[in-house]
C-alpha cells in the first residue's frame, strides 16, 4: 500500500515538474524578441495573412518598400507587390494570439488536469496587424492583411505614408480589438 | 434515306432540349457573373482587418462554389455587362473576442459576427438577400470568424434558385 503510495507521489511530481517546464517554455516563447524596430527601407519579418495575391495565407515573409513598391517575399524566392501609388488606405490594429501553433495546442489540448488551460493564460502574445486597400490596374478593389510585431506597424505605416501611400485618416490609432466583448450592432 | 436522316436529326433536337431543361440550378446560375461589393460597415465599428477578411475570402469561397461564370472583384472595369449581379454585404452586428479566453474559459471569447448580404443587379433589383453568421467559438484566431462567414455566405448563395437571365 505504502509503495502504492510513494509510487503515486512519484508520479504527480513528475507531473507538476512538466507542467511548470511547459509554463516556463511558454512564457519565454510569448516574450517579444526585441524592442527594437526595423527602419523604414530594410525589410521586416512579417505573416502574410490573405490578400496578396499568389501568396498563400499565413505565409511568412519579408515585407519591404523598394522604388515606390511594396513587396512581400517568401524565403522560396516568390513574391508579390503592389505600389505605394495604388494603396487606397492604411489601417492599424492590435491583435492577440496564442503561439506555438497546432503543435502547442495539441500538447495544451493534452495536458491534463486542465492544466492546458493554465499554459494558454501565459502563451499569448500581442502583435500588429496592417491592413493595406489597393486598386489592381483593372480598378478592382484588393485588400490584404500582415501581422507584425508589436510596434512595427506603425514604423511601417510611417514609412508608407512617407513614400505617398494614401491613407484615410491619418490620425487613426491601433485598435484594441481585444475589448472585453464590446457588442457592436447597427441599427 | 433522307427521311432517317430528318428523323436522326429532330431526335438529336429533342434530346438537346430535354437535356438542357433537366440542366441543375447550378449550372442554369452560370449564366450569372457576381461583383463582389466593399463590406459596408454599417453603423457597426468594425475593424479595417475583419471587413477587408471578410470580402477577401467572399471572392474565394464563391469561386468555389461555381456557380457563377466569373466572380469580379469591387470597382473592376471588365465587370460591365447586365449579366452581372453584385453581391453587397452590410455588417450588422459584430462581437470581437479573444482567441486567449477561448483557450482558457471555452465558453467566453467568441467572435461574432453578422451580415445581410443582397445579389442585385445593376438595375437595383434585389434577385436574393439574406442575413448570415460567422462566428469562431473554440479553436482558430479572430480572423477565423470572417472565413466562416463567407463559406456560409456562399453556401446560402449555392442553395438559392438565381432567376434565370433574360438574354
Amino acid at each position: 500500500m505504502m509503495e502504492k503510495i510513494a509510487r503515486f507521489e512519484r508520479s504527480r511530481r513528475a507531473l507538476d515538474y512538466l507542467l511548470l517546464l511547459a509554463l516556463c517554455a511558454t512564457c519565454l516563447m510569448a516574450q517579444n524578441p526585441s524592442g527594437a524596430v526595423s527602419a523604414s527601407g530594410s525589410a521586416i519579418h512579417v505573416t502574410h495573412v490573405l490578400g496578396f495575391e499568389n501568396i498563400a495565407n499565413n505565409a511568412n515573409g519579408q515585407l519591404s518598400i523598394q522604388e515606390h513598391t511594396l513587396r512581400f517575399q517568401k524565403s522560396d524566392g516568390s513574391n508579390a507587390h503592389v505600389g505605394v501609388d495604388t494603396i487606397q488606405d492604411l489601417s492599424l490594429g492590435v491583435e492577440d494570439k496564442q503561439v506555438g501553433g497546432t503543435a502547442m495546442a495539441v500538447g495544451r489540448a493534452a495536458t491534463p488536469y486542465g492544466g492546458g488551460r493554465l499554459i494558454s493564460l501565459f502563451s499569448h502574445k500581442k502583435y500588429d496587424t496592417l491592413t493595406v486597400e489597393y486598386r489592381d490596374p483593372n480598378g478592382g478593389f484588393h485588400g490584404a492583411v500582415f501581422q507584425l510585431d508589436k510596434g512595427q506597424g506603425q514604423v511601417l505605416k510611417d514609412a508608407l505614408v512617407a513614400e505617398g501611400a494614401h491613407v484615410t485618416n491619418l490620425e487613426n490609432q491601433p485598435t484594441k480589438p481585444n475589448a472585453p466583448e464590446a457588442k457592436n450592432e447597427g441599427r | 434515306m433522307k427521311a432517317g436522316r430528318k428523323i436522326q436529326s429532330a431526335v438529336f433536337v429533342i434530346a438537346a432540349l430535354g437535356t438542357l431543361a433537366a440542366l441543375p440550378p447550378r449550372l442554369l446560375a452560370q449564366t450569372w457573373s457576381v461583383q463582389v461589393d466593399k463590406v459596408d460597415p454599417g453603423d457597426v465599428n468594425i475593424e479595417p482587418a475583419f471587413r477587408v477578411a471578410i470580402y477577401e475570402n467572399l471572392l474565394v469561397e464563391l469561386a468555389k462554389t461555381k456557380q457563377f461564370k466569373q466572380v469580379y472583384r469591387g470597382g473592376d472595369h471588365n465587370a460591365g455587362g447586365p449579366e452581372v449581379l453584385i453581391l453587397k454585404t452590410t455588417v450588422q452586428k459584430y462581437t470581437p473576442g479573444s482567441e486567449t479566453r477561448r483557450a482558457v474559459t471555452t465558453v467566453s471569447g467568441a467572435t461574432k459576427l453578422n451580415v445581410r448580404s443582397q445579389l442585385t443587379t445593376r438595375e437595383g433589383q434585389v434577385v436574393l438577400e439574406r442575413v448570415v453568421d460567422g462566428n469562431v467559438r473554440f479553436f482558430g484566431g479572430n480572423l477565423r470568424a470572417t472565413h466562416n462567414l463567407a463559406r456560409n455566405v456562399a453556401g446560402t448563395i449555392k442553395k438559392s434558385e438565381l432567376p434565370a437571365r433574360t438574354l
